[in-house]
């Protein structure tokens, strides 16, 4: 009986690296980037993954349609908004607990927009599947560098769970490190080819 | 804990989660920030941590890593910020509680961006409130003052 803490333990701990696929076929490999994309085109990933107007958006969030992120926000060519306002103006970079409704989060890294080139608000699924298998655009990933972004990013593990009653992907920050490598073993298909 | 405020060390006996406004207002007496809404969606609250503009109601005491400035630290009624001296030349105030936290918004994004368009200051200083409505007047002093800036 006293092993029983350590097992529950274990199971609920994420997949370890060799538990992860090695191969996979390609209709494995579509199926898993399908449920990459309900990830990747939810709002709570979307909203700042935006291209070159710089500017994030509230989609999703009870705002309406197309809602751009108040206080007429522009992060600019800086991605930061050092042409006028810094994110971390309102976003505080620090672990706290987000669990104001409406308060601007806090994350434990330095918020910034994701480069312009990893533009996903809007995309559809070949666009934004073509688009993360290309180093040239997805911020020079393998799918090993990807698999530890999304492993280690403050802002991956905050999307999952972002407190305050904001809305999450339906599914887990592990299943989606699972996805990725099920795709990365599949060679990373796409539907459209 | 140790707070530098306006070049002045402060020992304060506090929780490392209070809000830094919270701090000043309440253990410090220094006035100067308003609390607005208490979620960053006013800029009432808004000072300076090593010159950058931060909301003084998100940021805990815990997490404050530089010197703070409030509105009492920018400039004095002999020497006034340039910001400052533009708000008054300008007549910018109406009721007033929304100006310090403009005042110290703007000469954050100054220091930040000398040489900004409008838009830029559009941008810069749409996350601060007025409910008086004197945009018109903020617009107009935050362009005098980088205009002198830019002459300095």
């Amino acid at each position: 009986m006293k092993y029983l803490p350590l097992c529950a333990a274990l199971l609920a701990a994420p997949a370890a690296a060799q538990d992860r696929p090695q191969n996979a076929t390609r209709e494995e490999g579509l199926a898993a980037w399908e449920r990459i994309f309900t990830v990747t085109s939810h709002p709570r990933c979307a909203n700042c993954h935006v291209g070159d107007s710089g500017q994030p958006m509230w989609e999703g969030l009870g705002y309406g349609g197309q809602a751009v992120h108040g206080m007429n926000v522009q992060a600019g060519e800086s991605r930061i908004g050092a042409e006028s306002i810094t994110c971390d103006a309102c976003h505080v970079i620090s672990d706290a607990a987000n669990v104001t409704p409406h308060a601007p989060p806090h994350i434990d890294d330095a918020w910034r927009l994701p480069p312009v080139e990893l533009e996903w608000f809007g995309k559809s699924s070949a666009e934004v599947c073509a688009q993360l298998r290309d180093p040239e655009r997805n911020d020079g990933h393998d799918i090993a560098s990807l698999i530890d972004h999304l492993s280690n990013s403050a802002f991956v593990a905050w999307g999952f769970t972002p407190g305050g009653g904001r809305s999450a992907p339906e599914t887990s920050l592990d299943a989606l490190i699972h996805d990725v490598t099920l795709w990365g073993a599949a060679g990373t298909p796409c539907a459209s080819e | 804990m140790e707070l530098t405020v306006n070049g002045k060390v402060h020992e304060v006996d506090v929780e490392d989660d209070m809000p830094l406004l919270w701090v000043l207002r309440d253990e410090l007496g220094i006035t100067g920030p308003k609390y607005g809404c208490g979620i960053a969606q006013c800029g009432a609250c808004t000072v300076h941590v090593d010159g950058m503009a931060v909301r003084s109601c998100q940021l805990r005491a815990g997490d404050v890593n530089g010197d703070v400035t409030t509105i009492e630290g920018l400039g004095t009624p002999e020497a006034l910020h340039v910001v400052q001296a533009a708000w008054v030349k300008h007549q910018v105030a109406q009721c007033g509680y929304c100006q310090s936290g403009q005042i110290m918004q703007a000469a954050s994004f100054l220091e930040l961006n000398p040489d900004p368009t409008d838009d830029q200051i559009d941008a810069a200083m749409s996350g601060n409130l007025c409910r008086c409505g004197t945009y018109p007047r903020i617009r107009a002093a935050v362009q005098d003052a980088a205009a002198k800036l830019r002459r300095a």
